[in-house]
């Protein structure tokens, strides 16, 4: 008994210590966001870097709203995220059930389709991708960035992954049961596949929030611009506001890191087939 | 021809989106009616029916493409001071950021489906990739027309024009000086730079108010990670230019610096480059002597004085160095300028437009906001001279015999410019030897020219 | 070929639908709802029923991706045989962009890193990954708190990440992993981004501390799917810590991992910003030696406006990706028919 609590109390220290160093590792890029944030601008990249700054320049955090419409920008990204995360959730997890679950025609080479144009850099295609959308009177319109966002390859490969864990004698039964494909879908895999789901919410949020070069190139008319261009533009042709940049930086983590503790919570209990049929 | 595929093609796809449902009611195909040559392009802007237009009085609402908007002291001032005297104008300021503004102007002038009428262009080797692609209309007739006096520009329109043309007219000009920070040199008990020294005087001033002493430490000189802080300085004598082909004249340039790195004269070119350290941080602190830079800096270091920011007080201009048997003057300088692309359908407005802002009238609203205008002569000195903050003795710094353009066009002036810059970098970070740096720039421009 | 089947219940069917009777049809199970006599009329029935269902679950996300991004991917596929800045008329040139960019030193440079930096970078930030995702799914205390940090590099400011990462890796002496070298290893002090040598170990070590959290996401939500009663059926068997892992969890997350190395090497190939941000330094000028394919594009493309070059240079990627993608399905496969 007792060299067994032994043994559980030294696993423990280590995986403590394990997590608490690999803490400081991650941490370390916040801390040094946060005291740049209150920094002067001259002071932020001098070597060495002043960890503790007894004058902290608590402006920083009032300028970037009055400096830019910071507000105005931050509202656009609320839009677009909110919208652009509903629609990839909608529609990739639709599709991946087809591609999981389904039989059909030309399903392998559709699916490979999708995942091969992932590894297409958009640098090549924006040029054409921006004229046809101009042609289609797209240009300058939020709905250009929803639909540059909301059809990715990338949900619905990871949705499909996902399915693919999930048994097919649950469906089968359902099948049975006299369900339509549908119900499947909504009764039985959306449930089962809330990691997944969390999963995708978190990172198309994250991408769609730190998008900079769509809205930069899509979006020219100022009150329809998003946050990280207006973080971008503290950045001038001869100077940069370091301080104002790390301080909208930290602002804008603020709802990332928000949605990640959030959703992360749904990443326990696994599925148990048995409590399922039960 | 080929153009023809790509209509074929986005217009089957606009087919397919409209079958889907989901295509925004589409107007004419923007891709099919392939883009203005610059010929008719030129045909159209001289027409008489858009001339009209632009005296009618008929309203007419010009876009302009900027970076910028909100920190640039001069758009606005500009703005106003043309509207007021054509109130039918409206000029409507688009900014595409500042640190992409190139590759957005370029997608955005692609195609021919573009609605800007006059578009800011930020350096040579963009304004050449333009005039490559055809989206900038040639200002030569209407130059001609309107007899403008290019002669006021000091032969900078000569160093943008490609084959005979003249594609943009400057607005703003920024020359390189020398800055330096007075309490360094009164600390070491040294005299201030002068507007006539050699790079022998410069480098032997530089080390004389150099400190190693731990705790105390002051840098002589301080030298941006950018190619033109060192290689340019080789053709300030005007025998060559930085396109030629061959770069053994910028040899001494880069020994000098070396030799500067090595004895802690000036900061270490590799920590410089990856910490990230700003030129205008480094001369904040108050431990950098001197330090070239263009002429945009001092609106910022005004200001950082201004807030309290900096930790200078007191601070000079004065001319750039200069090679031995050299007239002191000569010096490097950077263009800001405006151009119409050829899908403007104002070419005419805008035109007017633009030659406000690059002749006289617009110089002295650029002067009047502390900038240089690219249309100089003698009241224009004395102009930004009255800024608050400027320092009185320095004026003369801004006087200038000679200027050469960082980058003159050229065809090839981007592809030159990432080999120039690529051994720039190995040569400053000690991987190469001088010589074997500049036997690579030879070989690989020459490459490039002789493509 | 079913080359993307996943599970192995559908690789039977497929195999069934596609293969003449016999082969590997020894563990082929009939569907529970056909009995054998009616089967032909009733499945082929339901199959085009299914078929249909199926197109209308893909309809929605697949039409506004074949419209807005495949069909400009196919576009710029086509301009990779043309020579086009944009705006001028395109010209159809044949191979002479693949010609080109093969006999381009940069290009050539920026191939070969961009395979050497995946090679490393792939294997080493799934395993830690995989190993942070199993950490942080136990029962810990403060588990929200260390996961949501582990995500954190991934998330924050690249500048403010590569800020801290440049502090640290500091090519002078006065850099902190100097130091350590120096004063603990006795070694030589490295110069990092600054030099050709170590620049390309310099980005990765710097990818698989940005990314792991990204891919720790995953597998969390992966291990979740992963049932108790498999845990409980090898427990009975006497099975350790070690081989449960080994027979239970690693085998179940096969479809995650299978998604995590696809997703990895892509996005490996595509690596861009963190280059331009650690190597580019304050001058943004990227070296021969930290050259990647896609700066190179971006290069190409927004500098020199030569797109059919970029496009060209993005079909070589592609293609790339795409062979290791086919491997990894077949790897995946016989894993699968063990």
């Amino acid at each position: 008994m007792e060299s067994k609590s032994q043994n559980r109390l030294i696993k423990n220290i280590i995986i403590y210590a394990l997590l608490i160093l690999l803490a400081v590792i991650m941490l370390v890029p916040f801390i040094w966001m946060i005291t740049a944030s209150l920094k002067m601008n001259k002071d932020i990249f001098v070597i060495p870097y002043q960890w503790w700054n007894p004058e902290p320049k608590w402006s920083n955090y009032l300028d970037i709203w009055t400096k830019i419409p910071l507000a105005k920008y931050a509202l656009n990204t609320v839009k677009l995220t909110i919208i652009v995360t509903i629609l990839q959730i909608v529609t990739s997890s639709f599709a991946a059930y087809a591609f999981a679950k389904l039989q059909f025609k030309g399903r392998d080479i559709l699916f490979l389709a999708y995942i091969a144009t992932i590894a297409v850099p958009w640098q090549v295609y924006m040029v054409p991708q921006f004229i046809f959308m101009r042609s289609l009177g797209l240009a300058d319109t939020h709905l250009a960035i929803i639909i540059l966002q909301a059809f990715s390859a990338f949900g619905v490969f990871l949705m499909r992954q996902f399915y693919e864990g999930i048994p097919d004698s649950l469906c089968e039964a359902a099948r049975i049961d006299g369900m339509s494909e549908y119900k499947i879908y909504a009764k039985i895999m959306l449930p089962l596949s809330k990691p997944a789901l969390s999963t995708l919410t978190i990172f198309t949020f994250v991408n769609t929030w730190n998008d900079f070069l769509g809205p930069l190139i899509y979006l020219t008319t100022d009150s329809k611009k998003t946050l990280q261009i207006g973080i971008k533009m503290f950045i001038s042709q001869y100077s940069a506001e370091y301080g104002l940049i790390m301080a909208a930086s930290v602002i804008s983590l603020i709802p990332v890191l928000i949605v990640f503790m959030a959703l992360q919570k749904y990443f326990v209990a696994g599925i148990t087939t048995g409590a399922v049929k039960g | 021809m080929k153009k023809k595929l790509l209509s074929t093609l986005i217009a089957a796809s606009m087919v397919a989106a409209a079958l889907a449902g989901c295509a925004a009611p589409a107007p004419a195909p923007a891709a099919a009616p392939a883009a203005d040559t610059g010929a008719s392009a030129e045909a159209e802007a001289s027409e008489p029916s858009a001339e009209a237009a632009a005296d009618s009085g008929e309203a007419v609402t010009l876009k302009w493409a900027l970076w910028d908007k909100d920190t640039t002291v001069y758009y606005q001032p500009l703005v106003d001071a043309y509207t007021a005297a054509h109130p039918n104008v409206t000029i409507e300021m688009v900014d595409l950021g500042s640190t992409d503004y190139s590759t957005v102007l370029g997608t955005q002038l692609s195609g021919s489906g573009s609605d800007f009428d006059v578009v800011t262009i930020k350096d040579v080797p963009g304004y050449v990739t333009l005039v490559n692609k055809g989206v900038i209309e040639p200002l030569d007739e209407l130059i001609a027309r309107d007899g403008i006096d290019l002669s006021k520009f000091s032969g900078v329109t000569d160093q943008v024009t490609i084959d005979g043309k003249l594609y943009e007219l400057p607005f703003r000009s920024d020359i390189w000086v020398l800055f330096y920070n007075k309490a360094i040199f009164d600390n070491a008990g040294v005299d201030y730079p002068t507007n006539d020294m050699t790079w022998e005087q410069y480098d032997e001033l530089a080390r004389k108010i150099t400190d190693t002493t731990a705790g105390a430490r002051v840098y002589g000189a301080h030298y941006h990670t950018w190619r033109s802080t060192i290689q340019l300085d080789g053709i300030l004598d005007g025998k060559h230019t930085i396109v030629d082909g061959t770069y053994d004249f910028t040899k001494p340039y880069y020994d000098m610096v070396l030799s500067q790195q090595k004895d802690g004269v000036c900061m270490d070119y590799a920590t410089l480059k990856t910490q990230g350290l700003h030129y205008s941080a480094a001369f904040a602190q108050g431990n950098v002597g001197m330090l070239n830079m263009g002429s945009w800096f001092i609106a910022t270091l005004i200001n950082g004085i201004k807030t309290g920011e900096y930790n200078v007080s007191d601070w000079g201009m004065v001319k750039y160095p200069h090679a031995e048997g050299v007239e002191p003057g000569s010096t490097l300088s950077t263009i800001t300028a405006l151009s119409i692309p050829t899908s403007s359908a104002n070419k005419e407005a805008a035109w007017d437009f633009i030659k406000f802002v690059c002749t006289e009238e617009g110089a002295e609203v650029m002067a009047g906001t502390g900038n240089i205008p690219a249309m100089t002569n003698e009241s224009i000195v004395d102009i930004i001279a009255e800024m608050d903050g400027f320092p009185q003795d320095s004026k003369e710094a801004l006087i200038t015999s000679h200027t050469y353009l960082e980058m003159p066009a050229n065809e090839k002036s981007s592809e030159i410019e990432t080999v120039l810059n690529e051994q720039h970098d190995n040569i400053m970070n000690e991987i190469v030897s001088v010589d074997e740096g500049i036997a690579a720039m030879n070989e690989g421009v020459q490459a490039i020219l002789g493509q | 070929m079913p080359l993307l089947s996943q599970s192995r219940r559908e690789e039977d069917v497929s195999k069934a639908d596609r293969r003449p009777a016999g082969g590997q049809g020894a563990v082929y199970l009939p569907c529970p709802i056909e009995s054998e006599d009616n089967m032909n009329s009733a499945s082929i029935k339901r199959k085009r029923r299914q078929t249909l269902v199926a197109y209308s679950f893909i309809a929605p996300n697949f039409l506004g991706f074949a419209v807005f991004t495949l069909g400009p991917i196919i576009l710029a596929f086509i301009m990779a045989f043309t020579e086009w800045d944009g705006n001028n008329p395109m010209k159809f040139v044949g191979l002479l962009n693949f010609t080109s960019i093969f006999s381009d030193d940069r290009f050539l440079s920026s191939l070969r890193n961009t395979v050497v930096y995946s090679i490393f970078t792939v294997p080493f930030t799934l395993i830690a990954a995989l190993g942070l995702a199993i950490l942080l799914n136990q029962k810990i205390k403060g588990r929200t708190f260390f996961r949501t940090v582990t995500f954190f590099p991934y998330v924050a400011s690249l500048v403010a990440v590569a800020a801290v990462w440049n502090m640290l890796f500091t090519p002078s002496e006065e850099g902190l992993i100097n130091q350590l070298l120096i004063n603990v290893f006795h070694a030589e002090p490295l110069k990092w981004a600054a030099s050709p040598k170590t620049v390309m170990l310099t980005i990765v070590l710097f990818s698989i501390w940005k990314n792991m959290g990204y891919y720790m996401v995953i597998y969390l939500a992966g291990l979740q799917g992963i049932s108790e009663d498999l845990y409980e059926a090898a427990a009975l068997d006497g099975a350790g810590a070690w081989q449960r892992f080994w027979y239970v969890t690693l085998p179940q997350l096969k479809p995650t991992t299978f998604f995590v190395t696809i997703m990895l090497t892509i996005s490996c190939f595509k690596i861009y910003d963190i280059v331009y941000m650690l190597a580019g330094g304050s001058n943004g000028v990227v070296n021969k030696s930290a050259m990647v394919l896609v700066y190179y594009i971006y290069e190409e493309a927004f500098r020199n406006w030569k797109l059919g070059r970029a496009s060209a240079s993005a079909l070589v990627l592609f293609l790339i990706v795409l062979v290791i993608t086919l491997i990894q399905f077949k790897g995946e496969k016989n894993y699968a028919n063990d």
